[in-house]
């Protein structure tokens, strides 16, 4: 029973550790030109906005294929200022654990230019700064090109999104109503009570 | 003037040396019973249940214990209830690590403070009234989440709902008004065991929420917050349960009997004096520190490792988190057992190396989660981590009581309270900064369990030894009625006031542990010696 349990934490520890030929981002080539309607420095509001999307094969670079270019995805995605201290939106150069585009926008069968496709801006989007990148997969699914809105160092043409409260006014109320009822019921047993044993005594 | 057995007056009161933890009832010829009185349970002279029949409700004795260990697991789950839901909390305020860690850190310290002064609460109050007030008077802040829109609100929000952990205080007090001192060491252990599963159940219980609410058309942005009405609500039910069928004492309220009666209490300087001089009382605030305090610490950090890690959802996260909460139900009881168990062939060497032993297993369990980068043994480190670290809360308190008798009360609430104190510093020192990912947190936090578990070993009872060292052979130093009768001065002895220690020291001489059959307390001869 032991070494069968010891066989099988084997088994999976070193199936953790396999890799399939993770892509890495630094890999890919900027073989693509993403235009976002959103200006540097604008705040959008989620729920109320639209952000307009046209992007494609950059037909400028010389030596442009895109036979392999099966499928394309545009992704919302975390300016560095939005990552500082948050570690569950950390870039990663392996693909596979990078966390700096959590929200697609975008997803169907490649096309060369795909003119202005607009999308709501939708209400779970956090408050923060962003910029869009889009990506174009193989066969495979895996990433094979990929163009951005900002520089390489991600400083230029950054936009935010201001993201929703959650609050509403009927969730105060029923709040504060229920808060009053506690304290209005504690204290007023706490006093009840106290009368009624001076009235025993 | 003999101390009164049992009186509101002394918190913890009833928690002898002698009985072991997993005694279900006390037999007859040990403690009479009284056959006048018309409870469903037996009782003793004192009305006080010697049997604890768990699945009864009867009252006042089972009534009083099931109402006090859901208080107790109520205040868990809302003071633990934000810890699932912080990967979509996080989002909605903007959220930093540091915010995050701080509004952990703040949680677990408003009750440092609580749990101090909620003796003093019972003891004015009542047990009853202690309970409530905590209980109502925390719902308008787990209401109060619903309005929170920045980190700084969300941090005062989370420290206000901590609070509600002195439960803990007024649950353990209220059972030792309920029953004899002979089992008070299961039900207590019990209790507490079962009031700290709700870390794990609101692990499980606010994600489904959550799902659920979100199913039902509102945004994540919204449903969280719709979600915590029912911790708040779980307050509000708890407070008017304990405040229409609670009482304080088995013949009825505190108030009324004060009339009655008069209740001879102890010097609040002087127990606290004994019990901050006693260097064995830090040693156990520090130990404690990393056997609860690192428990609270999980419960506030797992499931948002969970999620980030294995990339898993934010219920199945909340499942695997609850896994460790809710082992509590049999893990701290074990530990107890355990204590038991080493005590009757090693005495209280025994206890200690048992003590040691597990919660050094636990911390190295600990540094294993933090290292691997499977799930399935992510899953089964944690789990073995759980079962040493709360195992090795039940141990502690197989201790205590043996520290000292006049101050139990005060002792029981500094290691409660430092317990807290341990996973605030925990959580500010591994998780609340960005130096680190969590899961090298975790590792540092194994570290930390192992090197401050080893304190244990200077833990030396002159009457029974130490994990190295053997007792004293001095005749007179090395007995029981020594170490327990030198918390009393020449003057309080001359008063009589000591006559409980010495039957605790009596009774304690079961801790040389092997052969030695303990002297039964003929009883109704007290020795009058000093």
């Amino acid at each position: 029973m032991k070494s069968f349990v010891l066989k099988i934490s084997l088994i999976l520890f070193f199936l953790s550790k396999t890799t399939k030929g993770d892509v890495l981002f630094s890999s890919l080539p900027r073989s693509l030109f993403v235009v976002a309607s959103a200006m540097e420095g604008q705040v959008l509001k989620a729920g109320e906005d639209d952000i307009t999307v046209t992007f494609g094969l950059n037909q400028t670079l010389t030596n442009q294929t895109d036979g392999s270019y099966k499928k394309a995805k545009v992704k919302l995605c975390y300016a560095p200022v939005s990552q500082v201290d948050r570690k569950w939106r950390k870039t990663n150069d392996n693909l596979k654990k990078d966390k700096t585009c959590q929200f697609t926008i975008y997803n169907k069968p490649y096309e060369r230019n795909v003119k202005g496709f607009k999308w709501n801006i939708e209400k779970d989007l956090p408050t923060a700064t962003y910029f869009v990148r889009s990506y174009v997969y193989n066969d495979a699914d895996e990433e094979i090109a990929y163009g951005q809105t900002t520089n390489g160092k991600k400083s230029d043409n950054l936009f935010k999104i201001q993201g929703i409260s959650g609050r509403h006014v009927s969730i105060d109320i029923a709040s504060v109503c229920f808060s009053v009822f506690a304290l209005l019921s504690l204290f007023g047993f706490f006093f009840i009570e106290k009368r009624q044993s001076k009235v025993k005594s | 003037m003999p101390e009164i057995e049992g009186s509101p007056g002394s918190s913890m009161h009833g928690v002898t040396g002698r009985e072991p933890v997993l005694a279900f009832s006390v037999a007859s010829p040990m403690v009479p019973t009284d056959n006048t009185a018309k409870f469903k349970l037996p009782v003793d002279s004192e009305h006080k249940a010697k049997v604890f029949k768990l699945f009864s409700l009867a009252n006042p004795h089972m009534r009083t214990f099931h109402l006090s260990w859901l208080s107790f697991f109520t205040t868990f789950v809302s003071t633990f209830a934000a810890a699932p839901l912080v990967p979509i909390i996080r989002d909605n305020l903007n959220l930093t690590k540091s915010d995050i860690g701080n509004a952990g850190v703040a949680s677990v310290s408003g009750s440092i403070f609580s749990r101090l002064v909620m003796g003093a609460v019972c003891d004015l109050l009542g047990p009853r009234y202690g309970c409530a007030f905590l209980i109502m008077l925390s719902a308008p802040t787990v209401f109060c989440m619903s309005f929170v829109e920045n980190a700084s609100g969300y941090i005062a929000v989370r420290f206000m709902i901590g609070f509600s952990l002195a439960t803990f205080v007024s649950c353990q007090y209220w059972m030792s008004t309920m029953f004899n001192g002979k089992i008070i060491g299961l039900v207590n252990g019990t209790a507490a065991g079962w009031g700290n599963m709700g870390g794990g159940a609101t692990q499980l219980l606010m994600p489904v929420l959550f799902e659920i609410i979100k199913k039902a058309g509102a945004t994540p942005f919204t449903a969280w917050r719709i979600a915590f009405f029912v911790p708040g609500w779980l307050n509000l039910i708890m407070g008017i349960l304990v405040l229409t069928l609670g009482q304080d004492l088995p013949d009825g309220n505190l108030g009324a009997l004060q009339k009655k009666g008069d209740v001879a209490k102890d010097k609040f300087g002087k127990v606290l004096w004994y019990a901050v001089t006693n260097y064995r009382t830090w040693i156990f605030v520090l130990l404690y520190g990393y056997s609860m305090g690192v428990e609270l610490t999980i419960d506030n950090v797992i499931a948002e490792y969970f999620y980030d890690r294995f990339d898993l959802k934010l219920h199945l996260a909340g499942i695997i988190a609850a896994t460790f909460g809710m082992a509590n139900i049999v893990a701290r009881p074990f530990g107890g057992f355990t204590s038991d168990f080493m005590a009757k062939r090693f005495g209280m060497r025994g206890r200690l190396w048992n003590l040691w032993l597990l919660q050094t297993a636990g911390g190295i369990f600990c540094l294993c989660l933090g290292l691997v980068n499977s799930l399935p043994l992510a899953i089964t480190f944690m789990i073995l981590f759980s079962i040493g670290a709360q195992a090795a809360c039940g141990a502690t308190f197989g201790i205590i009581p043996f520290i000292s008798r006049r101050s139990l009360g005060i002792i029981s609430g500094m290691t409660g309270a430092g317990g807290n104190f341990g996973s605030g510093l925990t959580q500010l020192v591994f998780f609340a900064n960005a130096s680190f990912s969590t899961a090298k947190g975790l590792s540092y936090m194994g570290i930390m369990i192992i090197c401050c578990t080893l304190p244990v070993s200077l833990v030396h009872f002159p009457q029974w030894g130490s994990m190295f060292l053997p007792p004293s052979n001095d005749g007179v130093k090395g007995s029981e009625e020594h170490y327990y009768v030198s918390e009393w001065t020449e003057e309080e002895k001359l008063k009589g006031m000591h006559q409980g220690s010495l039957k605790f020291a009596e009774n304690s001489r079961s801790e040389r542990g092997g052969k030695v059959a303990s002297v039964p307390t003929p009883p109704n001869v007290t020795p009058n010696h000093v």
